[in-house]
This record gives C-alpha cells, sequence and structure tokens, in this order.
C-alpha cells in the first residue's frame, strides 16, 4: 500500500493551479475536481446525506472538499452506511490506492464470483462516492484518506476484514539480508535490492498457481497455523525458539515478524488463503424482515384504534390527575420514584408504562414545571388547548411529538455513568439516535404487507445491516443489547401503547404519519437497488418539517392531517346516555360526551375503565355533587335525562337520603357557630364526647358556638358522622369547588438530535448555489493578469487592483462584448470581496451587471471597484 | 363492530342483556369468565387466571378465548389483554402430577426452567421428595392438594392426571317417581362428574340437595356428607331417603349427639371441627371408611379446620355445593383450589325465570330513630351502635304491620339480636327459635309451621342456612350479621322455593334510617342486587298508614 504523504490531504482537497482537466473529460485529479465535475443534483445528494458539510454553508468546492476529508465528518458518514456499503470501503482501505473497479470486484466477491455481490457492488460504489468518501473513475477508486486511515488495518485497530499489513508495510525495516533468505526459501531467485526482493514475494504471494504449489510443500501444522490466522486477527504470539511449522512459514515469509514476539500474516498470503475475498462473508442483500404474524388490515387498524383511544384517555386522566398541582420537581429536574410510582397506581399501569405515558405528554407540552419556587409538575395551558381539538387530532399531536423526540421513556429507572437514576421527566433522557430508529424501525414496519407484524430478531438485525457502526455501547447490566436493540424493541412497545401499531402490524393511520414511507408489502432492500440517490433517501429521515408534528401546529395548519382523517372514523362515538342499574351503577357503553363525563364523574365514582366505563353512586360521591353546587332536584332531572333506563328506586333514595342531610348542619365563619334548626341535633353533638376539643357552647336552641376556627369545626363535626355545611357571612352556603392549577405558558421540549438536521429542498439548491458560485469566483482564470503568467489562480482575499481608467474600459469592453470579468470589490461596509459580473452597461459611474456570484442583476458602483480583470470564456 | 361485549382494561367483560348476540356471547364466554354481577341491563363478567385455567382444564384453548373476546367486542380488544389471556392460558400444564408405576404420585415438567423455578420456592420444597429425573420430581401423596394450592399460588398451576380413587363400592339410584331431575341440576351434575372435582353454585330452593343426590348416583359409592348443623343433616337423609333407593339404614348421622358411621354418612361441620386437648378428634372419620364422594353443603361456611383436612383428601371426589360463593373473609379462592374449580353457576334470575324458585319482592322498610334514641346511638361506644339501632323500637311496630298486612300466609320474622327476638315473639305470640333452643324443639316447631299449624316463626341466624320451608312466603329481616352478603342471600333464599299456587315471595329488610345500619344494609344487599334483585325502598310511616291508618304519625 502506498502511504500518502502529509501534502496529500492537500492536494485531494485543492484546486488544481492549471486550467488543464477541465471538463469532464479528463480523470479528476483530487476530491474538490471530482466535485466540481458533478452536476447541481449530485452536490444536492452529497449535502443531503452528509449535512454537517452545510453548517456552516461551505464558500467554495475546495472548502467543501476540505471540509468532507476531516476526521469528525468522516466518522459521520461512515456511521450512516449500511452493512454492504462498509464492507465496500473496508475493502478498498485494504486494497491499492487508487484501485480499478475489478480488483475491488474481487476482493468482495473472491475469486470463484458471487452474483449477489456483484448485482450490488455498483450500488455500495455509488453511494460511497456521492458521499464524497471515494472518488475517482472507475479505473482508478480512491478512498478518501481519512477514510482510509480508519479503516485500514494496523496493530492498534484491527481492520474488521481480518487482514494484516502488506508484505511491504511488513518487511519494512527488515534487513537486506534476511529478506533474501527468505526469498530463496521460497523458491525464488535472489535479487539485487530489497525493494525488487518485497516485488517478488509480493508477486508470489499473489500469484494463485505459484501461492499453491508453495503451500502444497507446507507440512499439515503449518496449514493449521495458517487457518488459525487467515480470517483474522492475523497476529499471532511466537516463543524464542518456535515450532518447526511456525518456523517453516516464517523462514517463506509466510509468516512476518511484527514485534519481537508477534508475527503476522501478509495481506497477500491471507487473501490467497481466503481465495481472494477481503470479507468472510459478505452481505451485499439486505437481512430481510419477515413477518412474524399477519392480521386482518382492519383488525390491526381498530386494535391500533382503541389503543390510540386508552392513549387520549390515560393522558387526560393524567392531567386530571395533576390538575390542582402535580408533584414536585426534583432539584435535579425530573420526578422522584415515589411520584411515578403513585402515578403508576392513579393511572392503573406499571411504572415505565406511566413514565411512557409522562414523556409523551411533556413531550407534547402538555405538562411542564410551573417555574414557581416550590417547582411543582402541571398541565400547560396548551393542554386546555390540546383539550378542544378533536380525538384524531389530539393524536396525531402525541404521536408526531413522540416520533421526533429525543427523550427516551425507556431509560427511566435506569443509572447513568455516575450511578445516578434517571428520573422521568428529569435530564440526561435524550438519545440523539432515538428519533432516526424509531423512523426506521416504521418504515420497515411500512415495508411489511398491510397486517403484517414483523420478526423482532429480523427487525433487528435489519437495522444492524443498515447501520453497523451506530449500534450504540451495549448496556453494562444487559450485555449483547446494545442501545439501538433497546431503542429499537422500545420503540416497539411504545409505539403498540399509542395505537402507532396494532398487535404489532403497523395501522393505516399510523403508516400515513411517515411521509415518503414504502407502499406495504415492498420491502425494498435500500429502497431501490442500483439507485444510489434513492438509497440515501432512504437512509435518511425524511422531510423535517413533514416529520414533525409539533413544528407546523403553530402555523396553523394540522400536521399529519391525513393520520388524523384515517384515524377519526375509528375511534369510538361518543355516547350521550348511561345505563342506571338496581346495584347503584351506571354504565356508560362508550365514550361519554366530555360534559356528561365530567358530570358523572363528580356524581359518581369511577369502578372500571376501557371501552366502557362502570361508575358506581355512592353517598360520598353523591355528597360530592352537592357540594359542588348541585341540588338534588338538579341530579334527578340530569340522571332522568341521559339515562337509557328508567331511574332505580334505590339511587333516587341514594341522592334524596344525602341531599336531606346535606347542609342540614350550618357552620359559621365569622365567629365560628353551628347553627341548626333541629335542637335535638345540637344536643346530639354536645353529648358526643368527641366534640370536646371543638368547645362548643349552645348559644341557643338552634344555635352552637365554637372556639375552634372553622375549618377544625367543620372537620372534627364531620368526623363525627355529620354533615354540615360552611356558610358565608350573608348566610350563604359556601362551596369549595376545585380550582385547576396550570403552569404558565411553556413550550415544548426541543428535541436534542445529534447533528444538524436533514436540509430541506430550499436550502440545498441555496447552499448548492452559493457553493458554486464561490467556487467560481475561487476559481476562474483570468487572462492577462500583470505579473503573472496568464492562468494563475488568486490567492484569497488578494483582489485585483487596476487603474480606474483601465477599469473603466475594461468594464465598457465587456458591456460590448457582453463577456465576464473578475472584479475586486469593496462594499459599503468596507468588506472586500471578488466577483464575477458580466457588465451589461456602463453609465454614470455605475456598472449595470449580471453578477455570477450572486445569479443576480446588480448595480455597482465604479469607484467601489478596485481592479478588473477578464475571464477566460470557457470558465462561465 | 356491533358487538354485545365491551373489554374493559381491567379484564371485566360487560355483556348488554338486551343484544341480540347477548346469548350466543354469554355462552361463548362463560367457559372462562366468572359472572359476577348481574343486575337488569348490563352483565359483568371478570376475566381471571383462575378462569383460564379452568378453562384450559376443560379443554379450550386460548385462541378460542381470543376469538370470543374479539369475535363479541363491541370496541377493539386491548392487545395486551389478548396477550395476557394467551401467556396466562400458557402457563397451564408446564407442570402434570400424575401416577408413577414405582415412583407413586409425580410431578412432571415441559418446560424444565419451571420445574426449576418452583422448586427453588420455599414453599414448594417440603411437598416434593426426590428427583427422579431433571423433569420429573416425586410428590408425597399426602401433599397433593397443598401442592396444588401452593403451584396455583405461585402462577404456575399443575395439571392433575393422577385420577380418582374409586372409593368403596355403594350402589345408589335416584328414585326417579314421580319427579325428576331439572335440566339444570342434571347439567350440573354432568358437569361436576365431567370435571372431577368442583363447585355446583345454584340458588337457594334451587334443589342443590338434588344434585348432590345425582352425584351419589353417578359415583355409586360410599359417600360422606358435611352439612351445616343437625336440622339440615337430618332433612338431607329425610330427602336422600325419599329420592334414592338409599334406605334409612344405610344413611348415618355423625352429629353431636349421634356418631354413627354407615355407607353415606352425613356429618356437621361443627363436630368436625370439636378440638379436644388441641387435637380434632374426629377427623379420622375422613378416613373411617373409603369414601369415594365427599359433599360439602354450603361450602362458603368452610371451616378452616376443614380446609385443611380437605387438602388430605385430593384423591377422593369432592362437591361443593352453595348458593353464595362470597366469604367475607375472601377464601373463595382456596374454596376453589382445594374443592375443585366452579363446574356449574346458574344466575338467580335464570333460575326464576325457568320457575324454579319463586320470583320475590325485595322491599328495604326505612324507620327514623326516635329523638331519645337518636342522642342514645350518638353517644353509644362504636361497637355498640349497631345494636343501638338495629333494635329500634320502630322496628317493632313495622314488624308487627306486615305480620298484620300478610296475615294468613306463613312468615318468618329473621334477626340477629335474642333480645330483640324475644321481644318481638312475645308482641306476635310467635314462638321463638335461637341457639339454646334444643334440636328437637326446632324440628317440632319447623314441622308446626311446615304444616301450617304456626303462622308466624322469629328465628334466629341459626336458621339462616339449610333449613328447608317451603312454604314460607314472606320473610321479615329485622337485623342481621353486619354487612354479611351470603347471609341476606341465605335469608332470601328460606322464601324462594317454589310455592304450590306459584305467587310471589317478599322479603323485607327493617333498616333504621341515617345509621350504620342504613350503611350495613346497603353492602348486605349488594350481593342480591348484582343478581338482578332490586330492592324497594319504603318509607316506614308509608308503609303503617297503608296497613293502619291509625298508627299513622304514631
Amino acid at each position: 500500500m502506498v502511504r500518502m504523504g502529509t501534502g496529500e490531504l492537500d492536494r485531494e482537497a485543492h484546486v488544481p493551479a492549471s486550467g488543464e482537466g477541465k471538463g469532464g473529460a479528463a480523470a479528476p485529479r483530487t476530491l474538490a475536481e471530482a466535485l466540481r465535475a458533478r452536476g447541481d443534483e449530485g452536490l444536492a445528494a452529497l449535502l443531503r446525506a452528509r449535512p454537517d458539510l452545510l453548517v456552516p454553508v461551505p464558500g467554495d468546492l475546495t472548502q467543501l472538499a476540505t471540509r468532507a476529508g476531516t476526521r469528525a465528518s468522516v466518522v459521520r458518514a461512515l456511521e450512516r452506511l449500511d452493512r454492504f456499503v462498509l464492507q465496500t470501503a473496508e475493502a478498498l482501505a485494504v486494497a491499492p490506492d487508487p484501485a480499478p473497479y475489478p480488483v475491488l470486484l474481487a476482493l468482495m466477491a473472491g475469486d470463484e464470483g458471487d452474483p449477489d455481490v456483484e448485482a450490488a457492488l455498483p450500488r455500495a460504489v455509488g453511494v460511497l462516492r456521492e458521499q464524497a468518501l471515494v472518488w475517482g473513475d472507475d479505473d482508478r477508486l480512491r478512498l478518501v484518506r481519512t477514510a482510509r486511515e480508519l479503516l485500514a488495518p494496523s496493530p492498534q485497530h484491527p481492520s474488521p476484514t481480518g487482514l494484516g499489513p502488506t508484505v511491504a508495510e511488513a518487511t519494512a525495516g527488515m534487513s537486506p539480508t534476511r529478506l533474501q533468505e527468505i526469498i530463496a526459501a521460497a523458491g525464488l531467485p535472489t535479487t539485487h535490492d530489497p525493494v525488487s526482493a518485497v516485488a517478488a514475494l509480493t508477486e508470489l504471494f499473489t500469484d494463485r498457481e505459484r501461492m499453491g504449489a508453495l503451500l502444497d510443500t507446507a507440512p499439515m501444522e503449518a496449514l493449521g497455523v495458517l487457518d488459525r490466522l487467515v480470517w483474522g486477527p492475523p497476529y499471532g504470539e511466537v516463543t524464542a525458539n518456535p515450532t518447526p511449522p511456525v518456523r517453516w512459514l516464517r523462514d517463506r515469509g509466510l509468516l512476518l515478524p511484527a514485534t519481537a514476539r508477534t508475527v503476522v500474516l501478509p495481506r497477500e498470503a491471507a487473501l490467497h488463503l481466503r481465495a481472494g475475498r477481503a470479507h468472510r462473508t459478505p452481505e451485499p442483500v439486505p437481512p430481510a424482515v419477515t413477518p412474524a404474524h399477519e392480521y386482518r388490515p382492519q383488525v390491526v387498524d381498530s386494535t391500533a384504534a382503541g389503543q390510540a383511544y386508552t392513549a387520549l384517555a390515560t393522558i387526560e386522566e393524567l392531567a386530571k390527575e395533576w390538575n390542582e398541582g402535580g408533584p414536585a420537581v426534583l432539584r435535579a429536574g425530573g420526578l422522584s420514584v415515589r411520584d411515578l410510582r403513585r402515578t403508576a397506581v392513579a393511572l392503573d399501569v406499571t411504572e415505565p408504562v406511566a413514565a411512557f405515558w409522562l414523556e409523551v405528554a411533556y413531550g407534547a407540552g402538555l405538562i411542564a414545571p410551573d417555574g414557581a419556587a416550590e417547582e411543582r409538575y402541571a398541565p400547560t395551558p396548551e393542554y386546555d388547548e390540546w383539550l378542544a381539538l378533536p380525538a384524531a387530532e389530539r393524536w396525531t399531536r402525541l404521536a408526531g411529538a413522540w416520533l421526533t423526540a429525543t427523550r427516551t421513556p425507556g431509560l427511566v429507572g435506569a443509572q447513568d455513568a455516575k450511578g445516578r437514576t434517571l428520573a422521568a421527566l428529569g435530564p440526561d433522557l435524550d438519545r440523539g439516535a432515538a428519533p432516526e430508529v424509531r423512523h426506521r424501525v416504521l418504515t420497515l414496519l411500512a415495508g411489511l404487507p398491510a397486517g403484517a407484524s414483523p420478526d423482532p430478531d429480523a427487525l433487528l438485525a435489519r437495522l444492524r445491516w443498515e447501520r453497523p457502526l451506530r449500534g450504540g455501547a451495549p448496556d453494562k447490566d444487559a450485555p449483547g443489547t446494545d442501545l439501538r436493540a433497546r431503542l429499537a424493541s422500545w420503540t416497539l412497545t411504545e409505539a403498540e401503547l399509542l395505537g402507532v401499531t396494532g398487535r404489532g402490524a403497523l395501522s393505516a393511520h399510523g403508516r400515513a404519519l411517515l411521509p415518503g414511507a414504502p407502499a406495504p408489502g415492498t420491502d425494498h432492500p435500500v429502497a431501490g437497488q442500483g439507485n444510489p440517490e434513492a438509497a440515501a433517501h432512504a437512509a435518511l429521515p425524511a422531510d423535517p418539517e413533514a416529520f414533525n408534528g409539533r413544528r407546523p401546529a403553530h402555523s396553523g395548519v394540522a400536521p399529519h392531517a391525513g393520520a388524523a382523517a384515517l384515524l377519526a372514523p375509528l375511534l369510538p362515538e361518543p355516547v350521550d346516555h348511561v345505563l342506571l342499574q338496581a346495584d347503584l351503577t351506571a354504565v356508560a357503553p362508550g365514550p361519554l360526551k366530555r360534559p356528561l363525563a365530567d358530570m358523572l364523574a363528580v356524581l359518581a365514582d369511577v369502578e372500571s375503565k376501557g371501552g366502557a366505563t362502570v361508575y358506581r353512586f355512592t353517598p360520598a360521591s353523591v355528597r360530592r355533587a352537592l357540594d359542588a353546587g348541585q341540588a338534588a332536584a338538579d341530579l334527578h332531572a340530569f340522571l332522568a335525562a341521559h339515562s337509557r333506563t328508567p331511574v332505580p328506586q334505590p339511587l333516587t333514595y341514594l341522592i334524596d337520603d344525602v341531599a336531606r342531610r346535606h347542609g342540614h348542619l350550618r357552620v359559621g365563619a365569622a365567629s365560628a357557630y353551628v347553627r341548626c334548626d333541629d335542637d335535638a341535633v345540637l344536643g346530639e353533638i354536645l353529648a358526643d364526647k368527641r366534640s370536646d376539643p371543638l368547645r362548643l357552647r349552645r348559644l341557643a336552641p338552634t344555635v352552637l358556638a365554637a372556639q375552634a376556627d372553622p375549618a377544625t369545626l367543620l372537620e372534627g363535626l364531620r368526623s363525627m358522622g355529620f354533615a354540615p355545611a360552611a356558610e358565608s357571612a350573608e348566610g350563604d352556603v359556601l362551596i369549595t369547588r376545585a380550582h385547576a392549577y396550570r403552569t404558565p405558558p411553556r413550550t415544548a421540549p426541543a428535541p436534542v438530535p445529534d447533528g444538524p438536521p436533514s436540509p430541506g429542498a430550499t436550502l440545498l439548491g441555496a447552499a448548492v448555489k452559493a457553493i458554486r458560485a464561490g467556487d467560481l469566483a475561487a476559481t476562474v482564470v483570468r487572462r492577462d493578469e500583470p505579473g503573472r503568467d496568464g492562468t494563475s489562480r488568486l490567492v484569497d482575499g488578494e483582489l485585483p487592483r487596476t487603474s480606474a481608467a483601465e477599469t473603466l474600459a475594461t468594464v465598457q469592453a465587456a458591456a460590448m462584448t457582453g463577456s465576464a470579468v473578475w472584479i475586486g470589490y469593496v462594499n459599503a461596509e468596507g468588506a472586500a470581496s471578488q466577483r464575477v459580473i458580466a457588465p451589461v452597461r456602463v453609465e454614470g459611474g455605475f456598472v449595470t451587471a449580471y453578477d455570477h456570484t450572486a445569479d443576480e442583476v446588480r448595480t455597482y458602483p465604479l469607484h467601489r471597484i478596485t481592479g478588473v480583470a477578464e475571464v477566460a470564456e470557457d470558465q462561465l | 363492530m356491533n358487538g354485545p361485549l365491551i373489554v374493559q382494561s381491567d379484564k371485566t367483560l360487560l355483556l348488554e342483556v338486551d343484544h341480540e348476540q347477548a346469548d350466543a356471547c354469554r355462552r361463548a364466554i362463560a367457559p372462562f369468565a366468572e359472572l359476577e354481577r348481574a343486575p337488569e341491563h348490563i352483565h359483568t363478567y371478570r376475566v381471571t387466571p383462575l378462569g383460564l385455567w379452568n378453562a384450559r382444564a376443560a379443554g379450550h384453548d386460548a385462541e378460542q378465548v381470543v376469538d370470543a373476546l374479539v369475535e363479541f367486542s363491541r370496541y377493539p380488544v386491548p392487545h395486551a389483554l389478548l396477550v395476557d389471556v394467551a401467556e396466562t392460558m400458557a402457563r397451564y400444564g408446564r407442570l402434570t402430577l400424575s401416577k408413577h408405576p414405582t415412583h407413586g404420585l409425580v410431578l412432571t415438567t415441559t418446560d424444565r426452567p419451571v420445574l426449576e423455578e418452583i422448586l427453588r420456592s420455599r414453599k414448594v420444597q417440603p411437598l416434593v421428595g426426590a428427583r427422579i429425573d431433571p423433569d420429573t420430581v416425586a410428590v408425597h401423596p399426602s401433599e397433593r392438594g397443598q401442592i396444588k394450592q401452593t403451584l396455583l399460588k405461585l402462577g404456575w398451576p399443575a395439571e392433575d392426571l393422577a385420577g380418582y380413587v374409586d372409593g368403596e363400592a355403594h350402589r345408589i339410584d335416584l328414585d326417579e317417581n314421580g319427579w325428576a331431575l331439572r335440566p339444570y341440576q342434571k347439567q350440573a351434575v354432568q358437569g361436576f362428574w365431567h370435571g372431577g372435582s368442583g363447585v355446583v353454585v345454584l340458588p337457594c330452593g334451587a334443589g342443590k340437595t338434588l344434585v348432590g343426590a345425582g352425584a351419589m348416583a353417578q359415583a355409586k359409592a360410599t359417600t360422606l356428607i358435611l352439612v351445616t348443623n343437625t336440622v339440615s343433616a337430618r332433612q338431607w337423609k329425610h330427602e336422600l331417603v325419599k329420592r334414592t333407593s338409599l334406605t334409612e339404614d344405610e344413611v348415618g348421622e355423625y352429629s353431636g349427639t349421634r356418631k354413627e358411621i354407615r355407607p353415606v354418612t352425613i356429618a356437621t361441620y361443627q363436630v368436625l371441627t370439636t378440638k379436644r386437648k388441641g387435637i380434632y378428634p374426629h377427623l379420622e372419620l375422613f378416613d373411617s371408611r373409603d369414601w369415594g364422594l365427599i359433599v360439602y353443603d354450603e361450602v362458603h361456611l368452610l371451616p378452616a379446620p376443614v380446609f385443611k383436612f380437605t387438602a388430605d383428601l385430593q384423591a377422593r371426589r369432592r362437591l361443593g355445593l352453595t348458593a353464595t360463593l362470597v366469604r367475607e373473609d375472601g377464601r373463595e379462592s382456596d374454596v376453589f383450589s382445594l374443592i375443585g374449580p366452579k363446574r356449574f353457576d346458574a344466575p338467580w334470575k335464570e333460575i326464576e325465570a325457568q320457575g324454579y324458585i319463586a320470583p320475590a319482592d325485595c322491599v328495604e322498610v326505612r324507620v327514623n330513630l326516635t329523638d331519645s334514641e337518636r342522642l342514645a346511638y350518638a353517644t353509644a361506644e362504636t361497637e355498640e351502635k349497631y345494636r343501638y339501632c338495629a333494635t329500634t323500637a320502630t322496628k317493632r311496630k313495622v314488624t308487627e304491620a306486615l305480620v298484620r298486612k300478610f296475615a294468613g300466609q306463613q312468615i318468618l320474622v329473621i334477626g340477629q339480636y335474642i333480645d330483640q327476638l324475644d321481644e318481638l315473639g312475645e308482641h306476635l305470640d310467635a314462638p321463638v327459635i335461637k341457639g339454646e333452643t334444643s334440636n328437637a324443639q326446632r324440628e317440632k316447631l319447623f314441622d308446626a309451621f311446615r304444616n301450617g299449624e304456626i303462622s308466624v316463626l322469629v328465628v334466629s341466624k341459626v336458621a339462616n342456612f339449610s333449613i328447608d320451608l317451603p312454604e314460607a312466603t314472606v320473610a321479615i329481616q329485622v337485623s342481621g350479621t353486619f354487612g354479611s352478603r351470603q347471609e341476606e342471600a341465605q335469608r332470601l333464599g328460606r322464601v324462594l322455593r317454589p310455592k304450590a299456587d306459584g305467587h310471589q315471595a317478599h322479603f323485607y329488610s327493617v333498616v333504621a334510617r341515617d345509621t350504620i345500619d342504613q350503611d350495613f344494609a346497603a353492602h348486605r344487599q349488594r350481593f342480591l342486587a348484582e343478581q338482578g334483585y332490586a330492592y324497594r325502598i319504603v318509607d316506614a310511616d308509608e308503609l303503617l298508614r297503608d296497613v293502619d291508618p291509625d298508627l299513622s304519625g304514631a
């Protein structure tokens, strides 16, 4: 392998000094040249695939090429390659540089060839080229130097191919005598110098026939040693006095010394033993995501819709639970374990599921800390807005927020690196990979036939194939399950909980959440084999604007309207009646309309939830309704109006009984008194030992005064079994009502993706144009440049300088001929720039010209132009 | 999507009774779901692990259960619930109890980790013997019931394939002369026999004794019958001699007074649980013969020592009979695991609709305490409060008015407090049966009542169960054992025997308003309300006015 010099990077990135090789005819000599030769669409594809290159927008193609070659960017790009493309890159890293396509194919397919690999390789090379990881024509494929450094084997970083260094690398520094001994032992004639000796040995190893003949003479044990090393790691330890088979191999250069105690199998020899293959198992075809079960799509949709409805009900229940102020925020942020447990009990779910609902509500901006000194969680004002939306839209808000969220509720309860427990709604729950994994999982589900649920293992295998390097660190608690595997499995459970999937299969409304999802049953290995651009598209999250449910919501356009429309008819229709039964229960045979549900929730206790709701009337619940300001007559009328069945007599009695006693006793606040028309009751109270702490005194036959404050007095009387009502100064009954508690307006937490968002089409277009223009300005070739040999490139910041007369003449001439000129220009702020303009007319000290740099017609004051130079025609 | 069933997330199933598919749905879900409440419009079933395992034992699989739920459900069934059903049902049958030719009773598994898991449990360890092979472990034959109960609690129910001993054969035939087993009784007998062991739940008055007799005729073996008291034992004997080929001599009574052991022996729970010097001397009755069948009457009253002993009788067929399998101590599941699962259950209203029990009018009469009583009630100690309100004098007036109203019919006045009953007996001029009344005296009075010589009988809780008084048509309950649901049902049961002329039965519960008596009454009525008996509420004043205008306002 030829090691590139330190200047290589520069050469790779920079524009050639000469104008030779312009146009598409000659092979590009640098990456920048290769990029320059691309069409706008090609550049756009690169920027779409590697959005990090766009931040900030590079000035020109040279800058773009340099940035594309930086280590961070290359690592990021490699991480986003699928397994086969990565394998191709790895093979290129062990191939000579540059490598012709057939050499690469031989490395990938082996000597025998492999039709799958042959079919898939053009796509892989295409992807690498598109992402500017490989450049050059098919006869000279070059892996970007940084990528080569990252992927090529070295003793510190063994290559995934398991190949070792080449003969040339391994013999560097070996004494010429020893080299001659080796080639002699290998049966080769001695040579004059080490270089030719190495070449001869390399030639022997790469010649299948001669190498085969050589190995035929090897002792069996020696072949065994080779067998152990052939698929890597290629290093073996040897003692000072190695065994005969090792000695045999070492003598013939089949094992070369790596350090004092280790030997290495040279790459050429290993490749011979592997029949030319760089990888033991090339994986040109992505593992198929196999359906585990198939259900009728209607069943899937209705199950998912049912779950979607549960999701809404759960969030509402959560908000109701926290209506009067939720639990306190921990000092470090988040919810305490005890509060999480309490919430789980209130929602009647397990703690992990409760954490999920909390995070969904939080992610959708429906709950938030209130920001008060004693910080607590509470529903946000946005919750009230959300509540007013139709059910299907409420759901798409939740699902949209979930899709793009980087917060991962699955981590709640786990411990971070410092051993602190991760709290629900707390910090450190963001995982940048989450939205991507979530989107990929759902897209893969979308590729299955409608109604099919995936085999999770196959799904995971596919994810691993698509992003072999993006697995994340394995969890120390559960070895073998890396972050991605867990994210994927969380995605499946969470999607099921939210009702995006039903019985494991993607529902129709879930599918509508994914713009550009493949049609059912079209599991393209990587959307469109052999079409690298389409492949790159598929591998990226779709258009972020459409993908994110929240942002457009503020702009007034309902997001995911398609999903909402599909879901709406599947959600249970709210009913406006209940069935009252003599066992003092009421059954609402479906979701209740809101005012009815709210009223019933006060009047009766909920006994069972689900598709229907079972309510039970108890004295306490009826009293609650009376406390809320309802009169007995109102309650009778309400029940009669909303019951499909006659109101059972026991229920009528229950309400009357409670109403009769409700407010029977009246307690004054101003002077703390008890009055009652029935003096026997007061006698009863006075006689009761338990009234002693209240220090009651009979004022009149129907009035008692108390020394205790009214609240204590009320408590005391209630504990004695009375149902007193508080009275205002005017003698009205005071009714305490539930007071809704809200945070100040809160914005929902923004997702924290790792890396810039995928650029939109507009941004891409503008960026490409800007880079092109900048590149043009930087690389125009000028004629008649004084003091130069006519075609030199201008160094950055060096403005052309000509006298005013010269400037005017040149510009006028250009206006007449319609040719472009290159100008130095200082704007009103004093900033200097270079521009390429085609003057249209020159008048009144102004030049009106088409500015190639800005791509529009502009007017320039002549006195601001520092100088002008002609531009070679073919540059435009 | 318009089925009669609504599946709730708490695993209850709501069945709309008026729906056209309601019957089909009821049949589909009955094998695995327990009917919990059956009021007029919506019946509530509950899916429990026990119910699902019983369904597995009866040959239903998870697919059928899921299909039944999905087919009849009005709304989508939560996937989690379906998964849970499948997972729960899959737990059954991983462990089996069977007879091994050389090792006796063994526990085998098809899933080795399960066996490892349960063997690690400290509760299982003392019940098992040597490990025979990796998948098999020996079980002490005497621990068969215990291990089944323990495994059930651990969530790995064992399928019992060890079978039953036949017991000592004894010829018993039903003597169907001029009568026949009713269809539901036949179903109950068949259900029990196919299941091997279990509980039959039938309403009071629906002929549970005959189900017992039918089971005996199937078993044709010596039988031990356990009943609540001596009067009940005599009634059983009477009924058996009348309805089967058994003669007077073949049926023995094992009670406080007599200790006969015959091919069919009827014993009382009381004598079995008599403890002398720390031991139960009469429990050896269980071993005194090679019983082929053991019948537990009123199984909801099974006392704790009998529970324990029953665990050792797993090789014998066991039949439990009850009307109300509700225990305030919550030990229903022990009944199921030791006697056996519920084999037959008929809602009260269904039997009523078939005409086998009398329709009943349940009324709650609310009486007001007088002012002085209210003061006394308010100042009473907590444990005395119920007594104060339950024995208010107003109740006496109401009872007298009711007795007058139904003059000429057979009336039972039932209460808890002896003072109150004695006082009522005095005022109504009626005999009182209470704990201290001798058995002979009791039987004499019951006979007189049956013959119509006495029309009003005041009884304490001794007459709660198993007293067959076919002609009683009115029951007036003045006080009860706090909030006991099954007592209320049993008392209603006293008047549910179908009447010769088919007329309605009346059940009055007299309750003091605004006291804990009312709270207890509400709890007591729950079982019956859930069985569809809707209580009417009547004010005492109103009632008194209706019956006797002179008394109003008194």
